[in-house]
């Protein structure tokens, strides 16, 4: 299997970076829910993974702290460029994903019409091959579900927090809502 | 057929009727405040990912899963093993193909994620009208199935009366789920289904492994010949047949129900109580674990049935082997009579009658909701409504909607409406699927698209399977001496899927030539929203 995970940039938001004085603090309750991220609480690579779920852990805000700029921040559209990158790690995990889901069912439908003697023939005792991937694509589904938690969190939810960042503070100081 | 001493129907009818006081008793608890939209429509995004999946778990394996699944399993073999796969598969190509988007576009109802950049009257009748024409089907499929399941379980006799009586009880607690318990009674519910559902499921099927040492092929050389088809069991084509056309049509019922079954929606609904994208991802990994475990089970469950049970007298029950779970357990305790019977056989049942109550009163709730938002308060009131006049109204919604679905199950009871469980899947697959992957993935698809997606793939399904093989011209069909069909198969997928897809695709071009400013509005507002589709970023 693949790890589409090629776009992990920019990293999370570093705790050093001081907080600006001016940024206000009014965030509605559905936004502040990021506040606490539990993914990256639960799976983070140098936190202990004692709570899976992270969301009655003590959390941080990265609200309160500026985020982490990538080099090309001064460019004109940084917000496009960041927005393209999670469009594209988003992309490349679907369709990885769907594409294998639904191509190998695709093919064990097709093969269970078609060829029949085949998929009748036995692999052990009385269990014939045709049963034998049956059983073996829902017992793979559990590894499958697994790999797309950890290739999401990895490639799409730092650049999902970056954007959401990003949008958060033009529309902040050019008053718009949106 | 239910040959039981009189002791093991009352503690059956004891166990429904604790069931039916705990469960009402946690939906008034747990009912949201008169005036509150979120509370009622997603249950304040307060579940937890455990318990938002267990929810979506429970709302994915109806009454009509867990039946007719394990009854083509034991009378079928080979084809229910790949329905159940199949089943399976379709929530998770759900979670890795609409799950985040569909949470980051939506608010409370299916209409909220098409109309995001559509607004219109239009759009919001349209989602109305399928998301009726999706659940209604399901809705009195289950109801109707209710009157012969409880009579059969309590050991009434198979008359009219006694099952009208049956359906009218089950579909009013069915409204008052729904109306009083919203989405987070309804939540509740579902999670104590599921886990009543697994727990039982998986006892059953370790009975039945342990009943033959734990191997795996004596169960199946029993099977084989319980089953009275020899080695045809463990081959494809006993449900539908071996000719090509028949084959397609075997081949067209699992794409359809791989692509349809999870995008129905009272399951894409339970998505938008999940609080963001990571929580709803895993949500649906525990969802997915829950579906696919039960899958297993019922894989097991289902060869037991056929092994232990026969076919020939699970059909002489019910020709579709809807009863065989009942049969397993009855069998498997050890003959009737005995305590081992009696208790499995009365958590069985329970677990079948608090399925069958949850799943219908999540679907009265998803058609309800739709009534009330997408017609109610966006189309007729056009967004002025006040929060409490819809509540009001989305009460009200699901009396009505329960109301004509009691009236309909009563009307069919007497005929062979199995159908209606594929006409449902068919139009999710047709009308729902393209409508909500144009809608999430194609920035260039416009108002007369997503018309013509959701009327034409609902029309498309709905025309064919009315001239279906299923509905006429068939021993097992709904009009078994009438014989009106030219549709030759079974299910409409093969042609309605593509059709649905077709038209969306059509509708857009035609509008990018005819009314090029408003499409090139409708792609400006798609880029617009596509950091709150892919962020959830406001």
């Amino acid at each position: 299997m693949t790890h589409p995970d090629d776009n992990r940039y920019p990293p999370p938001a570093s705790p050093e970076w001081p907080q600006p004085p001016t940024q206000p603090h009014g965030y509605t309750p559905r936004r502040a829910s990021y506040g606490r991220d539990p993914w990256q609480e639960s799976y983070g690579h140098d936190v202990p993974q004692d709570n899976s779920y992270g969301y009655d852990a003590p959390s941080y805000d990265p609200y309160g702290q500026t985020a982490w700029r990538p080099p090309h921040a001064r460019d004109p559209h940084p917000h496009d460029a960041d927005l393209a990158a999670l469009r594209s790690a988003y992309q490349v995990l679907r369709r990885v994903s769907t594409l294998t889901a639904l191509g190998s069912f695709v093919v064990y439908v097709v093969l269970s019409c078609c060829a029949p003697d085949l998929m009748a023939s036995k692999i052990a005792g009385e269990l014939s091959l045709g049963m034998g991937l049956g059983i073996f694509q829902l017992a793979v589904t559990f590894a499958a579900v697994l790999w797309y938690g950890r290739s999401a969190q990895h490639s799409v939810d730092p650049l999902a927090r970056a954007v959401r960042e990003r949008t958060v503070r033009p529309s902040r100081d050019t008053g718009v809502a949106r | 057929m239910n040959d039981f001493g009189s002791g093991t129907q009352a503690i059956v009818l004891v166990l429904f009727s604790t069931l039916v006081t705990l469960t009402l008793l946690m939906c008034v608890m747990a009912g949201p405040d008169r005036d509150d939209l979120t509370n009622f429509y997603t249950g304040y995004l307060s579940l937890t990912p455990l318990k938002n999946g267990l929810a979506i778990a429970g709302d994915y394996i109806s009454a009509a899963t867990v039946l007719s699944t394990t009854g083509i399993i034991a009378l079928a073999g080979y084809d229910g093993y790949v329905l159940a796969v199949s089943t399976a598969l379709s929530l998770v190509l759900l979670m890795f193909l609409l799950a985040e988007p569909l949470r980051n576009a939506g608010s409370f109802t299916m209409g909220d994620v098409l109309a995001r950049n559509m607004p219109g009257r239009a759009v919001r009748i349209a989602s109305c009208v399928v998301t009726l024409s999706a659940t209604l089907p399901f809705l009195v499929v289950q109801l109707s199935g209710a009157g012969s399941l409880l009579t059969f379980i309590l050991g009434m006799p198979h008359e009219t009366g006694a099952r009208t009586t049956c359906i009218v009880l089950i579909g009013s607690l069915m409204i008052i789920y729904a109306a009083i318990g919203g989405m987070r009674g309804t939540a509740l519910i579902q999670m104590i289904k599921i886990v009543f559902l697994l727990g039982t499921s998986i006892t059953v099927a370790a009975l039945v492994l342990n009943r033959f040492d734990w191997s795996l092929g004596e169960v199946l050389r029993a099977a084989e010949r319980g089953s009275g088809t020899g080695p045809a069991f463990l081959q494809q084509g006993l449900q539908l047949g071996t000719s090509a056309t028949q084959r397609l049509d075997f081949a067209s019922l699992q794409i359809t129900v791989i692509l349809g079954a999870a995008c129905l929606p009272h399951i894409t609904m339970r998505l938008y109580s999940a609080r963001d994208a990571p929580a709803v991802r895993r949500s649906m990994s525990w969802a997915v674990g829950t579906v696919t475990t039960f899958c297993l089970a019922v894989i097991v469950m289902g060869t037991g049935a056929a092994a232990l049970v026969g076919a020939q007298y699970i059909t002489a029950t019910d020709p579709h082997g809807r009863t065989s779970v009942l049969m397993l357990s009855r069998t498997l305790g050890g003959g009737a009579g005995s305590a081992g019977t009696t208790v499995l056989y009365a958590a069985m049942a329970g677990t079948v009658f608090i399925t069958l109550l949850s799943s219908v009163a999540g679907m009265t709730l998803a058609a309800a909701s739709s009534l009330a938002h997408d017609l109610f308060a966006h189309s007729l009131r056009r967004e002025r409504a006040a929060p409490r006049t819809e509540m009001t109204v989305a009460g009200w919604a699901c009396v009505v909607v329960g109301t004509v679905a009691i009236l309909l199950s009563a009307l069919v009871q007497n005929w062979d409406v199995g159908v209606l469980t594929t006409l449902a899947i068919c139009i999710g697959a047709s009308a729902v699927a393209p409508a909500l992957t144009y809608s999430l993935f194609w920035r260039g698809f416009t108002r007369t698209g997503l018309l013509a997606s959701l009327y034409g793939g609902t029309a498309c399904a709905l025309v064919l399977m009315v001239f279906s093989k299923a509905v006429s011209g068939m021993p097992s069909a709904v009009f078994p001496n009438a014989d009106f069909h030219w549709f030759p198969m079974q299910s409409t997928g093969l042609v309605s899927i593509p059709f649905g897809y077709l038209a969306g695709w059509l509708g857009s071009r035609l509008d990018h030539r005819r009314r090029a400013a408003e499409s090139r509005e409708n792609r400006r507002l798609y880029e617009e929203s596509e950091a709150r589709l892919l962020a959830a970023a406001e």
